[in-house]
């Protein structure tokens, strides 16, 4: 049996005796209740479950909680300020980017990261960094809108 | 995307109103059925099988039961009592009874402390069987079968349904038409692909009550089926519907394993959860209908059309589901936006060891709406007429009826016309855009909302709306209707709020739950906007007048002088009288207290008396036009549609955001089913249960979408409108083949249209020595 | 999905790791980004007692000049500009791979190792049961050429092949030391779905080492699927080489998803060297490479058609190196 795991989640230190095999997705969901990341694949293809570790958008289904061992990891409860909303959110939430909203929380962690990294990005490169999540009820259209309008300090 | 948007009437509908709970969603906060947990949950586990065809000799659990952490484990013996969403076709079990009928049919169900332990558990169950014959192609069923998969099956056969309509006179049409076209359609069976796989929670408690949560787009229906297959009253079951991630159709039967859920929760009383793996959605299905059909149509010499011949098979997979709709849907809804003064129809659906089809978004319609739209394509080729001409030629009027007795009163569908061809420039696009490139027109119509309930007992309305409004002043809205993402607690709330003069904020939808949600009938056949957004003007409007009889208590103005303001009732011309929200709401809660207010819909009488005439009647329809433009590599059969111009008539908009949201990811879905999406099988097994290798589509293949939303009010639609959920799919799939035969010169009728067919489509136009426009 | 119960042991230098990998009983993986791995794993294919993770091990990780670490993560080579100008085709077969969200997680090692793959193999325990499995996993058959003796799974890996064009070689560790191969001489072009590569038990890839005159040479990736994401290469096409005037200074060929290994084509470009290209060449190169190919129906599309491709690909792989007529589309 190894040591418990270490690991900080959305800035607090959390020790869990986690087995080795354990998933970052259900070290989450099953045992610490932080329900926003979503489980809609299980594989690695839909991204509902997107994550950041020490920053990087990481697909918690295909992640060992092992893995994020001594690092930081954010989840949409994590960028969201206390009752309130980000840039984004809100973004998404004004263009209507989010329908049945299983998929959101991926997307606003892609959308988030993107926007810190880049934040006045293409349109192009607001498609292809989105690519890694599925959606099904928006045709992606308004979430495009949604990212576009975030970046743009929502004039847009 | 949206052209400048007219003045409006009213001060919240007609606007982009955004999603209530979207603050919810996009912070990670809604809860969705997985999301909750229950103290002492166990998780149920289910066991499928691996045969397509079997019957079931000995289903031995003793070991499976005797494994600590094990609390229960069911077979299908405990509850065999039959149900279905459709009451007249109730053959599907819970658990499999006798035998087994699709590689992924419910064979065994276990409650245990943990998903290791229960998939240990079902391991350590042991079933015997005899293989029986596998029918995997609907037309082997169509006659006599050795094993019919039911014995409920058309004399012998596997046909679960079959449908015979004629009316006027089809032959003596044909004997007269100088033009004839006839396309043969074949689809792939596709699926839902919603991204929450479904869940439910089930518990039984010591006061002899079950409590079940649900991922479902019909929990009334559900609560049905509950009651009838456990044997416990509706009282004593109370149904939760949590936010429901995507629907599409895919939630809108009860399905096994809610029943076995609560099944479980019977046994061991303790709450228990089902959670779906992906493979599990794909398994249980209930997606669009493999199909193939035939479409015959005569026109006269300047393409009046004079009648349809339509054939299908339908392959239904192992069970009944909507199966019976599907039927008369892929006749009655080829139709559509047009006058057809002579109709012959002949369709069967026919049980196949698959998992089973049922209702996808655009039910009935999407196939045969492709095969009939290609077809006019080629009418006006043969006419020598454009398309858009044709289709206006043959247009049917507003306030008519059609051949089969559908009473059609708004129909907005020549002003789509007109704005889809302005808009895209068609006229100096069509056979003009260099080799490679094209466009094309396809036409949509829908029915906005099922006049005919599913259950007919006892009678009541289709949709109830119930208010309550106590001295805080907010405004309880208690409703079954589901929402599913599609944006129905906004118009809910939006419609209320718009009547009663209140800011949004002030109305609160409950969750669905059904001890204190009166009925509606759910999320299915596009009935919401239209059904439940009356009920919820009239529950309104009689909070309204509560109010406006206190305040003119208040003014000492008779009511008929009053009119409701933003969060104020006011004297009329008399700006200064004026007495707000909640000294009205005050003033009437002195005698009764808390406010409450009702309103409820039921669809007029119409359709015909033959058998089958309620079939597609509707109080209103949809209709659209959609252009849509791509561009072609020749030599991959790689297509990209990029632009979609898509006129559509849901009668008066509501909520701009939500039938924006409705045709961009309509179109997205009607795009997957004709560029790559697909129930693969081999014989019956399913080769890509997977998000991986289903392929819906991803952001790049999305093309530009410009909503024309062109219609006018419905006479009957609550201020005027209609639905927006399911008819805007289906005018997509044609609008791009047809765009595609402008470009290549090939047409398909093979769905999907993915590249190998391209090519393979380019090859033998060429073979067959036929040039396209001058490649 | 749970996975099965393991020991995940986590060492720090290639050295460690090595001695590790001697002593593990039932056998062990090496986890790399984890993001082929751990979905077999969920899928209970071929499952090991012990993983070896080599997220700690610092030498595998990062870029030198034309040094790149085993375990460098695709994202970060994405992100590397001064890279992506260096091996553009190799930029572009990185940028191909499966979805942004993979890339941030799969390395460049793992790509280049990824687990063949085939419709009987990548599925469920129960699915596969349903069947009586298959050659590749706990079975005895093959359902795809029905036979008991080889495996047809495909290699599908975007990186391999623009790296083999560009003659890369990789820097294997194992307990023997460490040896530089060829990185095609990884693969086992003898061997089958099952025995793919030339790898020793307990060896691992340190490095990839990109030779000075790939920095710069002309070179693309093209890859066939359904979706521009998401998807695996049903073909992946990497060309590299030098066309200067209609004539070829050199030329490389090479393709991954149609066998069960990427292969170059040295047999079929090398006649064309110094030779001035024509349209009718192009041509005559492209069937060449096209009848080379043996695809075997176990991905989406059909094999016919993506040999078919394999032809189209060449053409335009071919014209994009130097400007030359008859690539082009239509």
């Amino acid at each position: 049996m190894s040591a418990p795991l270490k690991v900080r989640i959305n800035g607090q230190p959390i020790e869990s005796p986690c087995p080795d095999e354990r998933i970052l997705l259900d070290l989450l969901r099953e045992d610490l209740n932080l329900t926003g990341t979503k489980r809609g694949c299980d594989l690695g293809t839909c991204g509902c479950c997107t994550v950041w570790i020490d920053g990087r958008p990481t697909l918690s289904c295909l992640t060992l909680a092992r893995s994020a061992e001594g690092r930081e990891v954010t989840t949409i409860e994590g960028i969201s300020p206390g009752t309130g909303m980000n840039d984004v959110q809100r973004a998404f939430v004004e263009k209507g980017a989010t329908q049945c909203g299983f998929c959101t929380p991926g997307f606003v962690m892609t959308a988030t990261a993107l926007l810190r990294d880049r934040p006045h990005p293409s349109r192009e490169e607001i498609v292809r960094a989105i690519s890694g999540n599925l959606c099904r009820c928006t045709g992606y259209t308004k979430i495009i809108e949604a990212v576009e309008s975030a970046a743009s300090g929502g004039t847009s | 995307m949206s052209a400048a948007e007219p003045p409006r009437e009213y001060r919240l509908l007609g606007g982009r109103i955004p999603y209530v709970e979207g603050p919810l969603k996009v912070t990670g906060r809604a809860e969705y059925t997985d999301d909750i947990k229950r103290p002492g949950m166990l998780v149920g586990g289910l066991l499928r099988s691996p045969w397509p065809h079997a019957r079931l000799r000995a289903v031995d659990v003793t070991k499976a039961r005797a494994m600590p952490g094990v609390y229960a484990v069911l077979t299908g013996d405990r509850y065999p009592t039959p149900f279905g969403v459709l009451p007249i076709t109730h053959d599907e079990t819970a658990i499999a009874v006798g035998k087994a009928r699709y590689i992924g049919d419910i064979v065994a169900a276990v409650a245990a402390s943990d998903e290791r332990t229960a998939e240990a558990a079902l391991a350590a169950i042991r079933v015997e069987v005899d293989p029986l014959p596998e029918y995997a192609d609907p037309q082997m069923g169509l006659g006599p079968v050795a094993e019919p998969i039911h014995a409920r099956g058309l004399a012998g056969s596997n046909i679960q349904k079959e449908v015979v309509q004629h009316f006027g006179d089809v032959d003596a049409a044909f004997a007269l038409a100088r033009h004839a076209i006839r396309v043969r359609g074949n689809f792939a069976g596709v699926t839902h692909g919603f991204t929450e796989p479904m869940a439910t929670i089930a518990e039984a408690t010591p006061d002899g009550r079950l409590t079940v949560w649900s991922a479902t787009q019909v929990p009334h229906y559900l609560h049905r089926a509950l009651s009838e297959v456990l044997g416990i009253p509706m009282h004593r079951i109370r149904v939760i519907k949590p936010e429901v991630g995507g629907g599409f159709g895919g939630k809108s039967d009860p399905l096994p394993h809610e029943i076995v859920c609560a099944a479980l929760a019977l046994e061991t009383g303790r709450p228990v959860k089902i959670r779906f793996d992906r493979e599990d959605v794909f398994l249980t299905n209930h997606g669009r209908h493999p199909t193939q059909n035939e479409v015959r149509i005569a026109a006269d010499a300047e393409g009046k059309i004079l009648a349809y011949d339509i054939q299908a098979v339908i392959d239904g997979g192992a069970w009944s589901s909507f199966g019976t709709v599907t039927t008369y849907y892929n006749g009655v809804l080829a139709m559509g936006p047009y006058r057809v003064p002579n109709f012959r129809y002949r369709g069967r659906r026919v049980y196949t060891n698959k998992p089973p089809s049922g209702a996808m978004r655009a039910h009935g319609g999407t196939n045969i709406r492709y095969s009939v739209e290609v077809a006019l394509d080629e009418l006006a080729e043969a006419v020598g007429v454009d398309p858009f001409d044709l289709r206006a030629r043959n247009a049917l009027p507003p306030h008519s009826t059609t051949v089969n007795e559908f009473r059609i009163t708004s129909t907005s569908f020549r002003a789509c016309l007109a704005a889809s061809r302005s808009k895209s420039g068609w006229d100096g696009k069509f056979r003009k855009l260099p080799y490679g490139e094209g466009i094309g027109l396809g036409a949509g119509f829908y029915i906005s909302g099922s006049n005919s309930p599913i259950h007919f007992t006892p009678k009541m309305p289709q949709c109830t709306v119930h208010l309550k409004v106590d001295m805080d002043g907010g405004i309880a809205v208690h409703c079954m209707q589901a929402d599913i993402g599609q944006g129905s607690n906004t118009l809910l709330a939006a419609i209320v709020a718009e009547v009663v003069g209140a800011d949004l904020e002030r109305v609160h939808v409950i969750r669905v739950d059904s001890d204190v949600s009166p009925v509606d009938l759910g999320s299915y056949s596009s009935r919401v906007t239209f059904m439940m957004g009356n009920a919820a003007r009239r529950a309104a409007e009689d909070l309204k007048g509560q109010l406006l009889r206190a305040a003119s208590e208040l003014t000492g103005h008779p009511v008929d002088q009053l009119v409701v303001g933003h969060e104020r009732i006011e004297v009329r011309h008399r700006p200064d009288r004026s007495v707000s929200f909640l000294e009205a709401l005050h003033k009437a809660m002195e005698k009764v207290g808390a406010l409450t207010a009702t309103g409820a819909y039921s669809s007029p009488p119409m359709g015909g008396t033959f058998k089958g005439a309620r079939a597609g009647t509707a109080p209103a329809y949809s209709f659209a036009a959609y252009v849509a433009q791509v561009r072609v590599d020749a030599e991959t059969g790689v297509f990209q549609v990029d632009h979609v111009w898509a006129a559509f008539d849901c009668g008066r908009v509501l909520n701009r955001l939500a039938v924006e949201g409705q045709i961009e990811g309509s179109v997205h879905m009607g795009l997957g089913q004709l560029m790559g999406e697909s129930m693969n099988y081999r014989t019956t097994r399913l080769m890509n249960p997977s998000l991986l290798e289903y392929k819906i589509l991803a952001p790049q293949q999305m093309p530009k979408v410009d909503c024309l939303l062109v219609g006018e009010d419905d006479p009957e639609g609550p201020f005027g409108a209609k639905e927006a959920g399911e008819g805007p799919l289906v005018a997509t799939l044609p609008a791009v083949a047809n765009a595609l035969y402008d470009a290549v010169g090939v047409r398909f009728y093979d769905l999907p249209i993915t590249p190998d067919k391209v090519v393979k489509g380019i090859e033998e136009r060429r073979r067959s020595g036929r040039a396209w426009k001058g490649e | 999905m749970h996975l099965h119960p393991f020991e995940l042991h986590r060492p720090t230098t290639v050295e460690e790791t090595v001695r590790l990998a001697r002593g593990l009983p039932g056998g062990f993986d090496w986890l790399a980004g984890g993001t082929d791995l751990l979905p077999n794993y969920k899928m209970h294919l071929n499952v090991r007692p012990h993983l070896i993770a080599l997220g700690g091990v610092d030498e595998l990780r990062g870029r030198s000049g034309g040094r790149v670490g085993a375990m460098t993560r695709l994202g970060d080579l994405e992100r590397d500009s001064e890279f992506g100008a260096s091996y553009p085709g190799l930029a572009e077969a990185i940028g191909e791979v499966a979805t942004p969200l993979v890339r941030e997680s799969a390395t460049i090692g793992g790509n280049l190792l990824v687990e063949t793959r085939c419709f009987f193999f990548n599925q469920s325990l129960p699915w596969r049961e349903s069947l009586g499995y298959c050659l590749k996993a706990d079975g005895d058959r093959c359902h795809v050429v029905p036979q008991k003796v080889k495996c047809y799974a495909t290699f599908s890996g975007d990186v391999a092949p623009a790296l083999a064009v560009l003659d890369a070689r990789v820097e294997v560790a194992g307990p023997d030391g460490r040896r530089s191969v060829p990185l095609l001489a990884l693969y086992d072009a003898a061997g089958d779905g099952i025995r793919r590569t030339h790898l020793g038990p307990g060896e691992l890839l340190v490095a990839i080492d990109l030779p000075d005159s790939a920095r710069g040479m002309p070179a693309n990736y093209q890859k066939l699927r359904v979706r521009p994401a998401f998807d695996f290469p049903e073909l992946g096409l990497a060309a590299a080489g030098r066309i200067v005037d209609g004539r070829v200074e050199s030329l490389a060929l090479a393709a991954g998803g149609l066998e069960t290994y990427p292969r170059r084509f040295d047999e079929l470009t090398g006649p064309l060297l110094g030779e001035r290209l024509s349209e009718e060449r192009i041509r005559a190169l492209a069937e060449s490479v096209r009848l080379a190919v043996r695809p075997v129906h176990n991905t989406f599309l059909a094999p016919d058609y993506r040999r078919r491709m394999v032809a189209v690909f060449v053409r335009r792989a071919v014209a994009r190196l130097g400007s030359v007529p008859g690539g082009t589309a239509g």
